[in-house]
Formats: C-alpha cells, structure tokens, sequence
C-alpha cells in the first residue's frame, strides 16, 4: 500500500528578495511548505517581508535565489509568469486595483482573455461569479458606484475567474469595517470549501489570522513560527 | 466586452484628448489629400493635353519649367512634319494671360487649317478661316465662365477678339480656354515663327514609340512625350508639385506621429498602475502592447476618415475659386485614399511603439507601485 505524501501546492526553499533602492534585504531565505486546501495567514509588523512573499508567490516578482515552485511552476525561473498568473494563482489585493473604466463584470472579465474563452463564454463565467461572491444585480457597476466590502468581492470573483487552485490575498479587509471584512472572510472560508482552493492570506489583524488553520510569523525578512509546531 | 471594446472604452477615458488627437492628426491628413487630389488632377490635365485633338504624343522643348516656356522652331516643327512615320505635326503656340478674373486663361496659337484638322468639335458657330485676324474659337467652359457666346468678344492681352464658335474638345485644358490664328498669337508674345509644343499623329503603319524615339534622336533639344509619366520632362512644375507632395506627407507623418506619441505616452503613464493590475491577473506583454497599438491605430483610423473628407471638402472649395476653376480637373483617385489610410497606419506605429515598448518592459510590480 502506498501512502505517499501528495504533491505540496506551494514550496519555497532559500528564498532571498533585496530589493534596488532598499538597505537590507527584504526576505532572507524563506522556507514555506503549504498543502493543497490549507488556509494559511501570514503576520508580522511592516516590513517584516510578508508582502514580499505574496508577489513573488503571485510571480509578480522574482527572487535573488531560492526555490518557488507553485503548483509545478518553477516560479524563481522567470519563465511563462503570464501562464501562471493567469490560470494557477488569483491575487485580491488590500486596495481592491479594480480598473475603473469597467464595470463589475468587466473587470471579472479581464484575466479570461488570456485563456480563450469566447465572448459569451467570459459573460456567463463573470455572471456566475459574481452570483457566487453575492453581488448579482451588481454586474453594470462600475466600482465607483460599488461600496469598498463589495469592490473587494468583485476582486475576488476576479481572481477565481480562470478557475485558479491557489488564492493569494494581501490584507485583503485591511480597509474594510469589520462588517465587511467578516463577510469577506466568511466568502473566503466558503470558497475553500466548496472549490477546495488552497488561501495565502496576509495581514496584520490576530482576528484575521485566527480565521486561517496555520499562522506563520515573520520578521525582518525570516519566518519565525511556521505554524506547524503543536 | 470583447476586446475592441476595451480599447475603445480606454480611448473614451479621456474624449477630449482623444478627440483633440484625432483632430490634429486628421489635418496633416487633409493636406495630404487635398494635395493628392489637386496633384492627380494636374496629372490628368497634362494628360489629356499629350493626346488633344486626337494626337498621339506631343513634342517640345527639352527640360522647359513650365510647358508654356517651351519653344519649337518653325524650322524644327516642318522637319519634323517631314519625318517618316509622321502622318500629321499641328504647332500650337500657348499663352498663358489673364481673361475676365481668370490670370490663367490658356489662349492657344493655330494654323486654321490645322484647326480643321484637329478634334474640336464645335457646338456652335464656324472655326475662323485662313488669313483671319482677331477671330476666335472658344471652349465651352471658358465661354460659361466669361459669359460669352458666339458673336460676343472677349478682351484678352488688350486685344478684343470676336468668338466665331464654341467648342467641347473635352479635355480641361483647351475647354477653358481659345484657339485663335496662330500668326496673332505670335504677334501677341513676341515669338514670331515659334511654336511651344507639336501634336503628333502617326502613321497607321508606324509604331508611336519608334517615331517618338526618331524625333529624341535627331532632335536633341526637343523632348517626346508619350505619356503623362514623361510629362514632367517639358513641365517641371508638375515634378515639383509631386516633391511638395511627399515632403508633406514626409512632414505630416513626423508631427502626426509626435502627437500621437504624446497623447500615447500620457495616456501610458497616467494607466501604468492598470497596466499593472492586468500584468498581475494574467495579461502577456504582448496582450498590452496589442492595447496600447490598437488605441493608437484607433484614432489614427478615425483621423483618415475624418481628414479624408475634411481633404475632399478643402478641394471642392478650391476648385470654386475663380483663378482655378476651369483649369482644375479634380481627381478622387483611390490611390489618394490608400495613402492618406497608410500615412494614418505610419503614424499609429511610430507614435505607440515608444509608449508600447515602455508598458511592456514594466515588472507587474513597478506598475502596481506606481503612483
């Protein structure tokens, strides 16, 4: 009988960020392994590098050195970023970097572009998600017109538009009332389950991180408590 | 939303801009036009003036500035009547004077009986008869803008001329304006025994490019001109107007394309945070730089149309005015349009490709940094 261990989501090893213009490094050799389905927080003050991570979780950046392999993409390569980030990672951001320009449905609409989907096709997927973040009716929004608590869930719908396993979050009730924040989290916890996403979340906010089923600490660019110890 | 919509709808962000752009693009367009149009039209004219009157090609003077400048000898044009080949040689001695508000009245010297000869048909009247003085045929059109028919006067150069007929040859040129004897021409500019340019027929068995070729060889002064691509080589006018045309052009591609490029640089750096966003949902570098050419190409396409009928409108109105009115054929040749739509395409590329260039080379996260 085999019972080996199924493949991690996330992996990081060594992993270095130091950013141009900055004194010091912004991560020093990061090591993060993450499970399918998990629902991880990352906390620490400003500074301490968990933003960093995210984006190069996100592949929005690169390390210095390391190994960041998410979901079989080797990430520190450089290499298909677009492919991934299009189809393998949805990100929701503290601001919710709607465009604004677009409508509700439209922004929703904007990462399917890049994975073929038709006309109608992007229409439906964008209706559908939006139904699913509770803001049906809204689709002909623009943000603008959009209170912040649902601004954030169109972000959301955004980020799962192509359907990814991973969901990145940078605080993403950080400029939320709690009452909003709470439903954001209640939407996060129920997309979890119901589509087995596996969630990074980081944030400042204990209340938040409690949601998570790991924390993991970080300071001045090292992880200090990866949340496994009992 | 498709993609064409996207780009029109980040076009609309900003109408006024947008709109600005187009307009400031559009009339670099126009100049284009309007000068292809005018430029085409003189085109046709000298075109038709190397077949007038039924001729085969038209000989005169070599590397002349300007057709009317030109001089054939009497000498040379019987020798060249006497040529093999040649079944017919008609001098025609051109005056450029004013007529009426017209400065540009064409009043053309010839032999009555070579009037005779030639295809000008008359629509009323009788041609003026050998040994006649101060008699005239008129063309149609010159006849309409003067207001004169057959047995009026008209005043040209001082000199009062009655109008014996009134012909439709159908070319621009010898409509707009008279035939008259071609020993009072002369008398009239001083050129005695001259003629500007010869209206060659050839033999039925001879070929027109042979003879043509036999004139050039053994008279190196004169210049055949078979066709209207040759013409240039009697008018250089025409050869200069084609230069003005490309300098334009040349011009109106530099500018169109610095405005575009600015409009498009602004346009970039005030979206570099949405750029950023959709580099960070999945966008390729190429998907953006697709964007940004399509909105480029967007306006310099609205700028073709709009400065190709602001082109076509400049033209009309020219036409009205008096000094050019009959002797400015108006040619909407499709070529104009595909070049003006080429200019238009030229100036969309170079104007983007800097701005394009930049949002591609941006990481997602110095775009999602920018404020």
């Amino acid at each position: 009988m085999s019972d080996a261990a199924p493949e991690p989501a996330v992996m990081v090893r060594g992993v270095t960020k130091t950013f141009e213009r900055a004194r010091v490094p912004a991560l020093r050799g990061v090591d993060l392994t993450v499970q399918p389905g998990e629902f991880v927080a990352i906390v620490g003050p400003s500074g301490c590098g968990k933003s960093t991570l995210l984006h190069l979780l996100a592949a929005l950046d690169v390390p210095d050195s390391g190994a960041l392999v998410v979901g079989g993409h080797n990430l520190a390569s450089g290499r298909r970023l677009n492919h991934y980030r299009a189809r393998d990672a949805g990100i929701v951001f503290q601001l919710d970097n709607l465009l604004p320009s677009l409508t509700a449905a439209e922004n929703v609409q904007a990462p399917m572009f890049e994975t073929g989907r038709s006309r109608q096709e992007r229409k439906e997927r964008a209706a559908e998600l939006l139904a699913l973040v509770g803001l049906t009716g809204k689709e002909r929004q623009r943000p603008a017109e959009l209170s912040g608590g649902e601004r954030q869930r169109v972000a959301i719908a955004r980020a799962l538009a192509n359907d990814p396993p991973l969901l990145l979050a940078d605080e993403p009730t950080g400029r939320l009332d709690s009452e909003a924040g709470r439903r954001v989290l209640d939407l996060l916890e129920e997309l979890r389950a119901r589509r087995g996403l596996t969630i990074i979340l980081v944030t400042h906010d204990p209340a938040v991180a409690a949601r998570a089923d790991r924390t993991i600490r970080m300071l001045d660019g090292r992880m200090v408590d990866d949340g496994t110890a009992a | 939303m498709s993609f064409l919509s996207l780009i029109v709808k980040n076009l609309l962000r900003q109408p006024v801009r947008t709109g600005l752009t187009v307009l400031g693009i559009s009339i670099g367009i126009t100049t284009v036009v309007a000068l292809g149009v005018i430029t085409a039209g003189l085109k046709s004219t000298s075109g038709e003036l190397i077949t007038a009157g039924g001729s085969d090609f038209l000989v005169a003077q070599q590397g002349t500035a300007d057709l009317s400048f030109s001089t054939v000898s009497e000498a040379d044009w019987q020798a060249v009547s006497r040529m093999p080949g040649v079944a017919q040689a008609i001098g025609v001695l051109i005056h450029i004077t004013r007529a009426g508000d017209n400065p540009f009245f064409p009043v053309l010297g010839i032999r009555a009986e070579d009037l005779a000869r030639r295809a000008v048909p008359l629509r009323e009247g009788v041609l003026f008869p050998p040994g006649a003085g101060d008699v005239v045929v008129m063309g149609d059109s010159a006849a309409a803008s003067l207001g004169v028919g057959v047995g009026g006067t008209v005043l040209v150069d001082r000199r009062t001329f009655t109008i014996s007929g009134i012909y439709h040859a159908g070319t621009t040129f010898e409509d707009a304006g008279l035939y008259a004897p071609l020993a009072t021409v002369q008398e009239m500019t001083s050129k005695p025994g001259t003629v500007t340019a010869l209206f060659i027929t050839t033999a039925p068995d001879s070929s027109t490019a042979a003879v043509a070729t036999t004139i050039e060889e053994r008279f190196p002064n004169l210049e055949a001109v078979t066709s209207v691509d040759e013409y240039d080589e009697v008018d250089q006018g025409l050869r200069l107007i084609d230069a003005a045309n490309l300098a334009i052009s040349v011009l109106a591609v530099g500018i169109g394309a610095i405005g575009v490029m600015n409009t498009m640089v602004m346009s970039v750096f005030e979206r570099t945070r949405q750029i950023g966003i959709l580099r960070a949902v999945g966008w390729s570098g190429s998907r953006i730089m697709r964007m940004i050419l399509g909105e480029s190409l967007i306006l310099c396409l609205l700028a073709a149309v709009a400065g190709s009928l602001l082109g076509v409108l400049a033209t009309l109105a020219i036409a009205e005015l008096p000094e050019v009115r009959t002797l400015l054929k108006l040619e909407f040749a499709p070529v104009i349009f595909v070049r003006a739509l080429l200019v238009a395409v030229i100036v969309a590329l170079a104007g983007a490709i800097y701005p394009a260039i930049r949002a591609v080379r941006l990481t997602p996260m110095e775009a999602l940094r920018y404020e």
